[in-house]
């Protein structure tokens, strides 16, 4: 085990290098100046363009700006922006509130999906299952955003409930992304609740749960102990890879309840062509995805022991 | 086991008219078991015995109340002790089971949840019924285990199922199934997924436990010659029905239904023997020889020795498959022989038997032969060509056609969204054999030498039945003529008269058209009645190889004798003589 953790984090490195290379290749080809973004509609003299130029390295060919950027990155040096912060700082602040938000969408999902689909699966058919499918294709198909607003006008202004604000802003607290939370997590939570009931009922129809019934166990035992967990395996492999992909920030919901996360950040430093900080951020959004992917394997090796990695 | 019964005393489980129906997607009840009666004594065993969709695991599920889907008893009463289960309500089914009616099931691969550890499972029976709880649970689950013949209990139930072989396993559930001394032990099929030495060592084990306990068995099998080695009592089930019951030598030797006339007529005991005569063998190695003479002037371009037609169709030497799998540490690997240094040949127009348990390495010989696997040393010859050094698409296409597959599980080596007309039309289109309307004539012809009705050519596999698949499958493999026929477990997927029609379809073909047959079995029983020579494997070495007759009479190895040992049923003298013979012949359509 420890040396397929070892294995697979020393497979990271590459990955990750040449992440760098991608994402700095796609900036360097966009169109645009980024010194022109940078100054708007002013003029900028030759002796100015070329002071920024030469201090962001912008005057160099781009593998070599790359070669330098990952020179500072090994230090935790990931350069500054062009207001002058640098980028670590800048993702310090917008690192928490997005694995916050994250966490919580998760947890939301999490615990409605197993709670909807094992019933929905154990009623197979019935009225509540039919329900169930009816609201999740609702909400698979309406966009995030017209959910992200509906919830804002209905529940943020028009139900006026103090500790429901409609937008989160600078000093976030963690009732404030509730909401949030809630909408980010739906649509997942339709995905994982059709997973946990297609997984449920497949399973009660295991031969071993026969058996757990023919040696006298009581219904309640049979699904918790031999239904549910060998049916959450699939939902938390799920679930995990869904955490990764929330936590690298979530830029609709984001936007639309004003929360300063990593999404916002990615998204206005691409807007404003700053390299630096739109490679780190990608690069770390590329990071974590692969190390909750590195951990939801694991879980899924603690949940059964028959997968043992060598 | 011994029939305990005294005279007047009142029976364990009485079956009256029992009616159980399954509801079709129209919601109308499709009737699965029609009427059955049954009387199960204190520490009797009965055993009913059926082909698949008799009706005798539904009876089964039925008395524990665990019928599985829409199923449902529509009729009759099902008296345990006196009450009626039928009737009863869920909690007094619930607390019925394990105390007073144990299950051992019939696959112990699926049969245990692979997420808790073995000992936990039967602690769990333990403690639901209310027989131990906490350390001193733990302390029985140990003795259980050893009681069902597990050595190393106490480490043994801290492992998880997939680290036990099959056998164990099915140790485990009979642990389980006895765990709360149930009064009857209903037994489906427990060891039909097991290979024969430790069918009959578990079988042996139940047969002593069960006696010394005092516990009815309910043994539900397919396979007669097991029934009555091990019951008292014979019920035979068909169609829903119970047809015939009565003491188990008196069925076997005298029996009335023409079912199960026929059921102990196909019983693939050692009392079969090969389905032709000598005489008539010799006939189609004749004609095989000739056939070849004559083939191989058409394929002179075959790079080998023209009009050569040694004795030998297929000749093997030194054939060894070598398996790298991940060791300990991070670039370890460990070797893993599966076939080792194996030399046969197979003569022309005769049928050569591969025998071995699971993991014997005999179907990796089939798929080096078939060259689907390149062997790690050692060659194939087919006609006297190396089939390794056959590299140019036209020969490999006439390589694949002297050689064709059959399968053990006709209905996943048939494409399902495939009509029966494509499955076969397939080969003949990749090697761009005649005309749409010569191969239709073509696969007309096929389908007459199967002896299925051309009507099926517009059907799809899962409109079959599992004996028709197969005769599609053979049809397939048919279908570009070719010398040699591959047969992986062709039979052991079908029950015994399925069986015994589709070994009496190859025997015949064999005459008609001079094939030469690779058989590959775990069926010592099967290798009687079609082949002349066998290899006995063990662990992917050849044991023993010799004629049919001589292993069968004079078994030279001690795991020869072993294997042959454990064939159920063969010390039971059958009623009728002739076995394997016309009876079995007749090809029953709706099989």
């Amino acid at each position: 085990m420890g040396w397929y953790i070892l294995k697979r984090i020393v497979q990271t490195i590459p990955v990750i290098v040449f992440a760098t290379l991608i994402i700095y290749a796609l900036v360097f080809l966009r169109p645009g100046d980024p010194v022109l973004n940078l100054f708007g509609d002013k003029p900028v003299s030759e002796a100015t363009r070329a002071t920024i130029e030469s201090q962001y390295n912008l005057d160099k060919p781009f593998i070599v700006q790359w070669l330098l950027f990952l020179k500072g990155a090994v230090t935790f040096d990931f350069g500054t922006s062009f207001s002058g912060q640098p980028v670590i700082d800048q993702i310090q602040r917008a690192f928490p509130v997005s694995v916050t938000l994250a966490l919580m969408a998760v947890a939301f999902e999490a615990v409605f999906a197993i709670i909807i689909g094992t019933y929905a699966g154990i009623r197979r058919g019935g009225w509540f299952d039919g329900v169930s499918l009816v609201v999740s294709l609702v909400i698979v198909a309406v966009p995030i955003f017209v959910i992200g607003f509906l919830f804002q006008i209905f529940i943020g202004i028009k139900a006026g409930i103090d500790w429901l604000p409609a937008t989160v802003g600078g000093d976030w607290t963690v009732t404030d992304l509730i909401m949030p939370a809630i909408v980010l997590g739906l649509t997942s939570l339709a995905f994982a609740m059709r997973l946990t009931r297609g997984s449920v009922s497949e399973n009660l129809a295991a031969d071993h749960v026969r058996t757990a019934r023919a040696k006298g166990l009581s219904e309640g035992k049979v699904v918790r102990n031999h239904v549910l967990r060998n049916s959450l395996i699939p939902v938390v492999t799920f679930l995990g890879a869904d955490l990764g992909t929330l936590m690298a920030g979530a830029i609709v919901t984001e936007g639309i309840f004003n929360i300063p996360g990593i999404g916002g950040l990615a998204y206005s430093a691409i807007l404003k062509g700053e390299s630096p900080t739109i490679v780190s951020v990608v690069t770390l959004m590329v990071l974590i995805y692969v190390v909750m992917s590195l951990l939801v394997d694991l879980l899924y090796a603690w949940l059964d022991p028959r997968i043992r990695y060598a | 086991m011994n029939a305990a019964t005294t005279a007047g005393s009142a029976p364990l489980l009485q079956i009256r008219d029992l009616d159980v129906a399954f509801r079709n997607e129209k919601k109308q009840p499709v009737p699965a078991v029609r009427g059955a009666n049954l009387t199960v004594y204190e520490g009797q065993t009965v055993a009913i015995v059926g082909e698949s969709g008799s009706g005798k695991s539904t009876t089964a599920h039925a008395i524990i109340g665990l019928l599985p889907g829409t199923g449902h008893v529509t009729g009759g009463e099902i008296l345990f002790e006196g009450q009626d289960i039928a009737q009863a309500r869920k909690q007094d089914i619930v607390a019925l089971r394990g105390s007073s009616i144990g299950l051992v099931p019939q696959d112990p691969m699926s049969n245990l949840n692979p997420l808790w550890k073995v000992g936990h499972q039967i602690k769990e029976a333990l403690v639901a019924n209310g027989v131990a709880t906490g350390k001193a649970a733990d302390a029985r689950v140990v003795e259980l285990l050893e009681e069902a013949g597990l050595p190393d209990a106490a480490r043994r139930a801290q492992q998880y199922p997939h680290e036990f072989s099959g056998g164990m396993r099915q140790r485990a559930l009979i642990a389980m199934g006895l765990a709360a001394r149930p009064k009857l032990l209903i037994a489906d099929e427990p060891t039909s997924a097991l290979d024969v030495t430790v069918q009959k060592q578990i079988l042996d084990h139940l047969d002593t436990l069960t006696d010394e306990l005092g516990v009815a068995v309910l043994l539900i099998t397919h396979d007669l010659g097991l029934a009555a080695e091990r019951a008292d009592h014979l019920v035979v089930m068909y169609k829903g029905q119970i047809v015939e019951s009565g003491p188990a030598l008196e069925i076997l030797q005298d029996p009335h239904h023409p079912y199960t006339q026929r059921l102990v007529a196909s019983a693939p005991s050692l009392a079969s023997q090969r389905l032709s005569s000598g005489k008539q063998r010799s006939e189609v190695r004749e004609a095989a020889h000739k056939q070849a003479r004559h083939g191989g002037g058409e394929s002179a371009a075959v790079p080998a020795d023209v009009g050569r037609a040694s004795d030998d169709v297929i000749e093997v030497e030194g054939l060894t498959k070598v398996f790298t799998l991940p060791g300990k540490g991070p670039f370890g690997k460990t070797d893993f022989v599966a076939v080792d240094d194996l030399s046969f040949s197979l003569r022309r127009g005769t049928t050569t038997a591969i025998v071995g348990e699971s993991g014997s390495g005999k179907s990796t010989v089939a798929r080096m032969v078939l060259g689907l696997l390149e062997p790690t040393s050692g060659t194939v010859k087919l006609d006297g060509v190396d089939v390794a050094g056959v590299r140019r698409k036209e020969d490999r296409l006439r390589l694949r056609r002297t050689m064709q597959p059959v399968f053990q599980n006709p209905y996943a080596s048939l494409d399902p969204l495939f009509t029966i007309y494509r499955s076969i039309e397939e080969p003949l289109r990749v090697h761009g054999i005649g005309t749409e309307k010569e191969r239709e004539g073509r696969i007309r012809d096929l389908l007459e030498k199967v002896s299925l009705p051309t009507s099926v050519m517009r059907r799809f596999p899962h409109e079959l039945s599992g004996g028709q698949r197969q005769r599609v499958a053979i049809a397939r493999a048919l279908a570009l003529e070719p010398e040699v026929v591959i047969c992986d477990e062709a039979v052991s997927a079908l029950d015994v008269l399925v069986q015994a029609q589709i070994l009496t379809l190859l025997n015949d073909l064999q005459a008609e058209l001079g094939l030469s047959y690779l058989f590959i079995t775990h069926d010592l029983a099967v290798v009687r009645q079609i082949a002349d020579d066998v290899l006995v494997m063990q662990n992917g070495r050849v044991v023993e190889a010799a004629s049919v007759e001589q292993v069968f009479s004079a078994p030279q190895q001690e795991y020869t004798r072993l294997l042959l040992e454990a064939i159920p049923g063969a010390s039971i003298p059958l009623g009728v003589v002739e076995a394997g013979g016309s009876s079995a012949a007749r090809i029953d359509l709706d099989d």
